[in-house]
C-alpha cells in the first residue's frame, strides 16, 4: 500500500490510455469509471451542485480530444483535476459575466454550501460543511483534495499552481481553522 | 483543540484515513492514535469532512459521459491519413495536379517509406535522382515550380525528411500536407517531361 499503491493505479491509467490509444473503446469507459467520482467531488467541495455533471462530463470530453498531449509526469487523475479547475473557473467568470456583479469567488461557495444547509437534516454534517465553506478558496482547495481524494502535496501542489511546500501549510492552517470552528459549538 | 506536535504522524493521517500508506506506516500511525486524543480527535474531523462531501456529491453518470466521448483515434497511420486529407478538402486547390500529388503524398507515407520530396526547379531535367532507390509517382502526377519562382517559394516548396514514419508527429504530417498548398501548378499544357521524383533516403528531417 502507500506508494506502490499509487504507482500501481498510475501504471493501471497509463495502460488504459494505450488501450483507448490503439483503438479500445472499452478503456474509455474504465477510465471514467476510475475518475468520474472524484472529479464530481472536487466540483461538489467547490460548492457546484447542479453543474456537477456537466462539468465532469465536459472535462473528460476536453481530456479524450487530448489525451495526446498527456505527458504522465502527474498521474491522469491530477491532469483531469486540472481540466475541471480551469472548466470551474471559465464557469464562474461566464456567471459574473452574465450577472454582471463583482463576486467574490468565496462568497459564491459559501452561498452554495448553505442552500444545501435545509436540505440536510444531520446538523453535525451542516456544521462540517459550514466550516470548509469558511476556508479561502485556495486552502478549501487544497484540504478537500487532500481529505477527499489522499491526494500528495506534490501532485495537489500541481493542481493549484502552488509549491509542495505552500500546500502543507494550506492544509494543516485549514484543519486547524476547522477544528476551532466544530469546537466553537 | 490543540494540535499533536508530532509532524510526521500528521502528515501521514489523510492517506492512513484512505488506506494508502505502506503497512509499515500504517502500524506507527495506528500505534501512535492509541495513544494520542488529538490525532484521534484529528482523524475524525477528516472522516466527517469527507462524509460531510460526499454526502452532497451528486453520483455521476458513467455511461453518458463515455457515449459522449470521442471515438478512440484509429491505429494505423494509412488510416490516420484520410481523416488529415479530409480535413483538408474543403481547401481550394488550383489545379488537379495538386490533388494528385497530395493523393500520392498520403500513399507514400502509408506505405512507411522515408520520402525526401524536392521542389521542381527549372530545368527539372537537371535533377539527379538516386536511381537505386527513386520511385516514380504511381500516378503521373506533375509537380513544376516555374522559372520565375521567387527563390524563397521554392525554398518553402522544399520539403525534406527522412526517417521512419514513426518520427512524424501528427504536427509534421499536417504541417506536410500543409505545403502542398503552397505548392503552384501550371495547367495540364505543361511539358509532361517535367515529371518529379520521389527519392528515398535516410537520415534526419527537416519540414
Amino acid at each position: 500500500m502507500g506508494a506502490p499503491q499509487r504507482e500501481g493505479d498510475a501504471t493501471v491509467d497509463l495502460e488504459l490510455i494505450a488501450r483507448w490509444q490503439g483503438g479500445d473503446q472499452r478503456a474509455a469507459s474504465e477510465i471514467v469509471e476510475r475518475h468520474a467520482q472524484a472529479l464530481a467531488r472536487f466540483a461538489a467541495s467547490h460548492g457546484v451542485r447542479d453543474a456537477v455533471d456537466e462539468l465532469v462530463q465536459d472535462t473528460f470530453v476536453r481530456a479524450f480530444n487530448s489525451l495526446g498531449s498527456f505527458r504522465a509526469d502527474s498521474s491522469l487523475r491530477t491532469w483531469l483535476f486540472t481540466i475541471l479547475k480551469r472548466l470551474m473557473l471559465d464557469r464562474q467568470r461566464a456567471e459574473r459575466r452574465q450577472r454582471n456583479t463583482v463576486e467574490l469567488e468565496e462568497d459564491h461557495a459559501v452561498q452554495e454550501f448553505n442552500a444545501l444547509d435545509g436540505i440536510v437534516a444531520d446538523e453535525a454534517m451542516v456544521r462540517v460543511r459550514q466550516a470548509v465553506a469558511r476556508l479561502s478558496p485556495l486552502q478549501r482547495e487544497v484540504f478537500t483534495l487532500r481529505v477527499t481524494e489522499g491526494m500528495p502535496y506534490l501532485e495537489i501542489a500541481r493542481i493549484v499552481e502552488s509549491t509542495e511546500g505552500a500546500c502543507r501549510v494550506h492544509y494543516h492552517n485549514a484543519m486547524r481553522a476547522i477544528k476551532e470552528f466544530l469546537s466553537d459549538d | 483543540m490543540t494540535d499533536c506536535p508530532n509532524g510526521m504522524i500528521r502528515d501521514q493521517l489523510p492517506e492512513y484515513v484512505h488506506g494508502v500508506v505502506s503497512a509499515d506506516s500504517a502500524a506507527q500511525v495506528g500505534a501512535h492514535l492509541a495513544q494520542c486524543a488529538e490525532c484521534r480527535a484529528e482523524v475524525a474531523v477528516l472522516g466527517s469532512v469527507r462524509a460531510a462531501i460526499s454526502q452532497f456529491t451528486p453520483l455521476v453518470d458513467v455511461t453518458r459521459i463515455v457515449s459522449l466521448l470521442p471515438a478512440p483515434p484509429t491505429a494505423t497511420p494509412g488510416v490516420l491519413m484520410p481523416r488529415l486529407t479530409a480535413r483538408r478538402a474543403p481547401r481550394r486547390f488550383a489545379a488537379t495536379g495538386v490533388w494528385q500529388y497530395a493523393a500520392a503524398a498520403a500513399l507514400v507515407l502509408a506505405v512507411g517509406s522515408s520520402v525526401l520530396w524536392r521542389s521542381a526547379v527549372e530545368p527539372v531535367a537537371e535533377r539527379v535522382a538516386d536511381s537505386s532507390r527513386a520511385t516514380a509517382l504511381p500516378i503521373g502526377a506533375t509537380l513544376v515550380v516555374p522559372a520565375n519562382t521567387p527563390e524563397s517559394v521554392q525554398s518553402a516548396n522544399g520539403m525534406t525528411f527522412g526517417g521512419g514514419l514513426s518520427d512524424l508527429s501528427l504536427n509534421d504530417l499536417e504541417s506536410l500536407l500543409g505545403q502542398l498548398d503552397s505548392v503552384r501548378t501550371l495547367p495540364s499544357s505543361y511539358p509532361e517531361s517535367m515529371t518529379p521524383v520521389i527519392t528515398v533516403k535516410e537520415g534526419g528531417k527537416s519540414l
